[in-house]
């Protein structure tokens, strides 16, 4: 009874413990964010000259009138002082509005809203590729290091991970588009989309197979490094060589001893590995013109759209800060798990 | 510590001529850069001409001969991330020592801001202000080193920790060797494999980056860079052009960053190997 207790006791200790650092590292993502905005808040208007001139400075601009000009400053929030301006971004963010883009003549939330399932699809996609993957050959080279086995796989992995993403997204593109044409060569669907969603989905799939194999490529050298590395320490330890020795061998092996033991470490680092994600799913878009938001940002980056550009980061920022609290949070749920 | 260093080298060719290679490389950059004996990145009326005799890997769709695109482009990818490698190494060197020496308050503050800085998806911050400042070689210097200098603190304080806790450490502080002395002749040998081996890696980082951001095409259009000529060459992709417009510039980054990773991995097995150090 009384150990009961002390159990209870226990457990009720780490929940608590637990629930601080889930709140602590919300505090973290909302200190980060709100720098976000103060730095896209920041930036328009520290730079030399007009910010509305800056943030209009285009062909479709040019033939505005004086009145027009000071409507668009109040429309914009560029009146007044610095410290109202503020006030006034903070209270029209709050409620969702993220600025009108020009070019696309469509509010960025819109905007933001048509694009981020096709990034999400990506990236949702290109995790199930990289992270068992990934973990499965590290553990398989780490087993035994430096044999010929782990040279020739860790050869192979290091010629992997020394091709920048956007270079692998290019060659793909080139090897299974236009040398050997067996998937599109970009868009997100077809020109004019099957109209029923049991025609529209495979479709959706075919042309996502080559931006997320790109997308995988580069966190698969990632995990494998990890897990090779793991796995070369715990083939150091007692309960694996007891398993060899009691004649445990192959894929049990492989999976009930090292990989229950890395998986709470790939966890943790699934949340880092996420925002890289974020980062390397701009170059995918890019070369694969994927209606995604990286494509978004970039069009928006040539086009100096910044209205759309910082809205779309904001979006983005919002999107990444969440997924890898809530991983950082199931990573830390594992761990303390054992 | 010199002696484990030179017969490793010997043992390990790949990684003698590796690290040869890039040092030569160094030297003929710094050359370039000083004295200016690259030829000009001109345009002409040679437009999109395969490999050959005049232009030994072909000319782009303005005219431009690759090959001299290639060299000009090198310092602009390859000594960026060394230069801020080195800058971020030494930021993130001093607040680490400054953390594990000084404890308390100090401490704190440091490990927290850092850890907030994590959070913060730097390359979105990058692309960001680049895209704002299209920045220019030392504009892309202070970017990348603004948007990296924390990511390695916590590991050089573990370092650190680890390494002030060394008996001959002790040991000399009792006959009364100054800090200075002990920083020198005790810790420095001891970690630098490890500091070492963080370098490199951030070399290979940031060529990545910054041949990402010269992909993207928002750094200043006048500085050349591997990742601009691949977004070059994109265009043709239908063609034979791609040959000697893509191929160059992808193979010579992919030929650095392969380097740079074995060098890494041979700095950290020798971190982890080094007899000396308790681990």
């Amino acid at each position: 009874m009384l150990t009961e207790g002390a159990w209870v006791v226990q457990v009720h200790i780490s929940g608590n413990r637990q629930y601080r650092r889930f709140l602590r590292s919300l505090i973290d993502r909302l200190v980060v964010f709100m720098g976000l905005i103060i730095l896209t808040f920041l930036l328009p208007r520290s730079m030399p000259g007009d910010p509305l001139e800056l943030l209009f400075s285009s062909d479709i601009t040019r033939g505005i009138t004086a009145a027009e000009v000071d409507a668009l400053r109040i429309q914009y929030g560029l009146d007044g002082t610095l410290a109202e301006q503020f006030i006034r971004y903070l209270s029209a963010l709050s409620r969702g509005n993220l600025g009108f883009s020009f070019h696309h003549a469509a509010p960025v939330s819109d905007l933001l809203m048509g694009a981020v399932p096709w990034t999400l699809l990506l990236i949702v996609g290109a995790l199930p590729l990289y992270l068992p993957g990934g973990l499965a050959f590290g553990i398989e080279a780490g087993r035994r290091p430096h044999s010929l086995r782990d040279r020739m796989i860790t050869g192979c992995i290091i010629i992997v991970a020394s091709i920048p993403p956007f270079a692998a997204a290019v060659f793909l593109l080139l090897a299974f588009g236009v040398i050997w044409p067996i998937f599109p060569v970009g868009g997100g669907e077809p020109l004019f989309p099957p109209s029923t969603w049991p025609e529209r989905i495979p479709e959706i799939a075919r042309h996502a197979v080559l931006p997320t194999v790109a997308l995988a490529f580069h966190e698969f050298a990632r995990f494998f490094f990890l897990a090779r590395g793991e796995a070369i320490s715990l083939s150091a330890r007692p309960f694996i060589t007891n398993a060899r020795a009691r004649g445990v061998g192959g894929w049990p092996l492989l999976v009930h001893y090292y990989g229950r033991s890395i998986l709470p470490m790939a966890l943790a680092r699934l949340g880092d590995s996420i925002a890289t994600l974020f980062g390397a799913v701009f170059f995918v878009e890019v070369v694969f013109s994927y209606p995604g938001v990286g494509s978004l940002i970039y069009t928006a980056m040539l086009e100096r759209d910044y209205v759309l550009l910082q809205g779309a980061m904001l979006g983005m920022a919002v999107i990444v800060l969440t997924m890898n609290w809530i991983l950082d949070a199931l990573a830390s749920q594992l761990a303390s798990r054992g | 510590m010199s002696d484990s260093s030179s017969t490793s080298a010997i043992r390990r060719p790949a990684w003698a001529i590796g690290s040869g290679w890039v040092l030569a490389f160094m030297c003929a950059i710094a050359g370039w850069r000083l004295f200016g004996l690259l030829p000009a990145y001109r345009t002409s009326h040679d437009i999109l001409q395969p490999p050959g005799g005049a232009y030994w890997l072909g000319t782009n769709d303005i005219g431009q001969d690759v090959l001299v695109g290639l060299l000009r482009g090198l310092p602009n990818t390859i000594l960026v991330p060394v230069v801020v490698a080195a800058a971020t190494l030494l930021i993130s060197g001093c607040l680490a020592a400054l953390a594990a020496t000084r404890g308390g308050f100090v401490q704190a503050l440091i490990l927290r801001t850092v850890e907030v800085l994590q959070v913060l998806p730097s390359m979105f911050v990058l692309l960001l202000l680049s895209a704002w400042m299209r920045p220019g070689f030392p504009g892309v210097v202070i970017l990348l080193t603004l948007t990296s200098w924390h990511d390695d603190i916590r590991v050089l304080r573990a370092i650190f920790l680890r390494e002030m806790t060394r008996e001959s450490l002790h040991y000399a502080r009792v006959n009364g060797a100054g800090w200075a002395y002990c920083f020198r002749r005790h810790l420095l040998p001891s970690m630098w494999p490890a500091v070492m081996a963080i370098y490199v890696q951030n070399v290979r980082g940031g060529i990545m980056k910054v041949a990402g951001l010269g992909f993207l095409g928002i750094i200043d259009p006048r500085l050349t860079n591997w990742g601009g000529m691949m977004q070059d060459g994109l265009a043709y992709l239908y063609g034979p052009a791609w040959l000697w417009l893509l191929l160059p510039p992808a193979l010579a980054l992919s030929l650095f960053i392969g380097v740079l990773i074995l060098a890494g991995q041979n700095l950290e097995e020798r971190s982890l190997a080094n007899p000396t150090s308790p681990r």
